[in-house]
């Protein structure tokens, strides 16, 4: 009788949409590993599985807000600005003198409302999510570069040695205080995503807008949402950034939510909504962490180390278009056109 | 008669605007055009333009750059400084080759041409720029005597890099390399950062975790995310980088920088505007190549 309950759960998480690609992708996560440790000694040691674990946060944290963005049918071109105008703001105001905490505070108030612009301008104005988030992607750089008179702020000092400590420099029972943070952050992004009405609420805008809108979903509400989520991740990225450099720079974040999106999809999330779990942008943010650390170690050229990242992206987003559309033929539907927020068209 | 009077306002308009016009153009217009608009470098090199046009008084100036270095942006940013009627530009090309055509129009428009920073192959009235292959030898040589000091004669170094397509960087590689030819030093696979600091803190992070015994950041990113990697380890990692910057102050005082290469991009944009208006005077701007110069700057010099 136990036997079989075991076996029921292992099956029920097995059987989970999405989980089929996360095993794939872990799969060839530990073959990565195994190559690289392989090609350098060093590796796999202690020192080094700490640092690339650190390494890998920021990407998991604007993963896990693009993901959310992904899983309702839109994209956050903004995620980057974000991280740079969080950077700045609380670099600036440390080194006018503000109390490291209350900058904290001030920042992600500020984030947050760049991601409320953006939930609105989806789904009350009705802009592309595309178009939206790439007017809110200037304006925060902008707004990144125009907080300290267009240059990179000074030190941020002692005062603020234990900010640095507490999301950067510090490490709490062997690990990273990053580490930890993104971990606590993932727990509560993750429940709110699988356990909660307003994670099918994502789920369902991104399947079928027009359905979930008849079954009484707020639509307007949900979509917001995820760009908060997106907003808040984006900001403690931020955060984690001055702490790290001890400074605000400009052009930090830069590109940032590219890279967000190729950890999403590598995990599994699909570009065109309704699909993926963040247990896969989790293996997804530990591939590209992998590979950027693991090329190091390799001594490999930068050019090599370009084309290996890309093909990998590709082919990940390959293999799910060739999944759904296997699925859908072996079911014998026929789609009719469905055009999702980022204004691509694709059988339902 | 409501049309006639409406008609009559307008051409006094026109008029009046190209009376304007043609007294504005007893300024000489100058356009800087930087590789982006927010590295602090260019933002220094702004600076020092400013201050001259304020003590000119001549100058109608402009700073145009793309947000991002790219080199399709930058042709624009040309070809908008030669459609906005510019006297000269002062260029900080992207690369030697890579703005060419814009710079045939802006000269066959009689545009004067001033390299900063970084010139271009094709020809300019005078270039206002680091050595920056001297430059990187000289950063080369001090990190190589302060390893030699400590008794440290072999073993891996790394260097980080913004990108391999900015001739200055790549400049500053060539010469750090050149200083450790022939020694028993081997530098390991160069890695790009894009001048990020943290993106640069984790690269040399992997390389303390590999080993080397020294670091070499090729700008002013690359030299802060060094310095705090070397910080955050507490070894032996002697590092030595490029620029000035507050924290880079602060953390070669705090020992776990051996020095930077500290630049004049103020100079550059302050002589560039100078030469920019002789030239426009018809006189000479000088030497064709004029070396703004770094100073090595330790502990102790600060």
């Amino acid at each position: 009788m136990e036997n079989k309950k075991k076996q029921g759960k292992l099956k029920r998480i097995l059987a989970k949409r999405g989980m089929g690609q996360v095993i794939t992708v872990t799969i060839g996560l530990v073959a990565l590993v195994i190559v690289f440790a392989l090609l350098n000694p060093y590796f796999l040691t202690g020192r080094n599985i700490s640092n690339l674990l650190r390494q890998i946060a920021p990407t998991l944290l604007t993963g896990i807000g693009q993901s959310y963005v992904l899983i309702t049918g839109n994209i956050d071109l903004s995620i980057g600005s974000v991280v740079g105008m969080s950077c700045m703001t609380s670099a600036t105001l440390m080194t006018k003198g503000v109390n490291p905490w209350v900058a904290v505070i001030i920042t992600y108030l500020a984030c947050l409302l760049i991601g409320l612009l953006n939930g609105k301008l989806i789904s009350k104005a009705k802009l592309p999510a595309f178009i939206a988030t790439l007017g809110t992607m200037t304006i925060a750089r902008g707004i990144a570069q125009i907080v300290n008179n267009n240059y990179n702020t000074d030190s941020i000092g002692e005062a603020a040695e234990g900010f640095m400590n507490f999301f950067y420099y510090g490490k709490t029972l062997g690990l990273f205080n990053t580490i930890w943070i993104t971990i606590v952050i993932w727990l509560v992004f993750n429940f709110l995503l699988s356990r909660t009405r307003t994670g099918r609420h994502l789920y369902a805008v991104g399947s079928n807008m027009h359905a979930a809108h008849l079954s009484g979903v707020n639509i307007s509400s949900t979509v917001t949402k995820a760009y908060l989520v997106s907003a808040f991740c984006s900001a403690t990225v931020g955060l984690i950034t001055t702490a790290t450099s001890g400074m605000g720079t400009m052009d930090a974040g830069n590109g940032y939510e590219l890279y967000a999106v190729a950890a999403s999809v590598i995990g599994g999330v699909s570009t065109l909504g309704g699909q993926g779990i963040l247990l896969g942008t989790v293996i997804g943010a530990s591939v590209w962490g992998v590979l950027q650390n693991g090329l190091q170690f390799a001594g490999a050229p930068v050019a090599i180390r370009n084309i290996v990242i890309g093909v990998i992206v590709i082919i990940t987003v390959l293999l799910d278009l060739v999944v759904r559309q296997n699925k859908k033929v072996g079911t014998g539907k026929v789609g009719t056109g469905k055009t999702t927020s980022i204004g691509l068209k694709h059988k339902a | 008669m409501k049309r006639k009077l409406l008609g009559v306002v307008l051409c006094i308009v026109l008029l009046l605007s190209l009376v304007g016009y043609a007294s504005g153009a007893s300024k000489y217009r100058i356009f800087l055009i930087t590789m982006d608009q927010m590295d602090q470098h260019w933002v220094t090199v702004d600076a020092g333009a400013k201050k001259a046009v304020s003590e000119l008084g001549n100058v109608t100036y402009r700073w145009l750059a793309p947000d991002v270095k790219d080199d399709a942006k930058q042709i624009e940013s040309i070809n908008n400084a030669i459609a906005g009627g510019a006297d000269a530009i002062l260029l900080a090309a992207n690369g030697p080759t890579a703005v060419t055509s814009a710079l045939r129009e802006a000269t066959a428009a009689g545009v004067k041409i001033i390299y900063v920073d970084s010139p271009a192959d094709y020809p300019g009235e005078q270039t206002l720029a680091t050595d920056n292959e001297a430059a990187g030898n000289k950063a080369g040589q001090e990190l190589k005597k302060a390893l030699v000091n400590k008794g440290i004669t072999s073993g891996k170094l790394g260097v980080v890099n913004v990108n391999a397509a900015t001739a200055s960087v790549v400049q500053r590689e060539n010469g750090f390399r050149a200083a450790f030819k022939g020694t028993a030093f081997q530098i390991l696979e160069t890695q790009y950062s894009e001048g990020d600091a943290a993106r640069s803190k984790d690269i040399a992070a992997n390389y303390i975790t590999q080993g080397v015994v020294g670091i070499f950041g090729a700008n002013e990113g690359c030299t802060v995310g060094t310095g705090n990697a070397i910080k955050e380890a507490g070894g032996k990692v002697i590092g030595i980088g490029f620029d000035k910057s507050n924290t880079i102050l602060q953390l070669i005082k705090e020992g776990h920088l051996l020095a930077t290469m500290a630049q004049n991009p103020d100079v550059m944009g302050y002589k560039g505007i100078k030469a920019a208006v002789a030239v426009l005077e018809g006189k000479s701007p000088g030497a064709a190549y004029v070396d703004t110069g770094v100073s090595v700057l330790t502990k102790d010099t600060l």
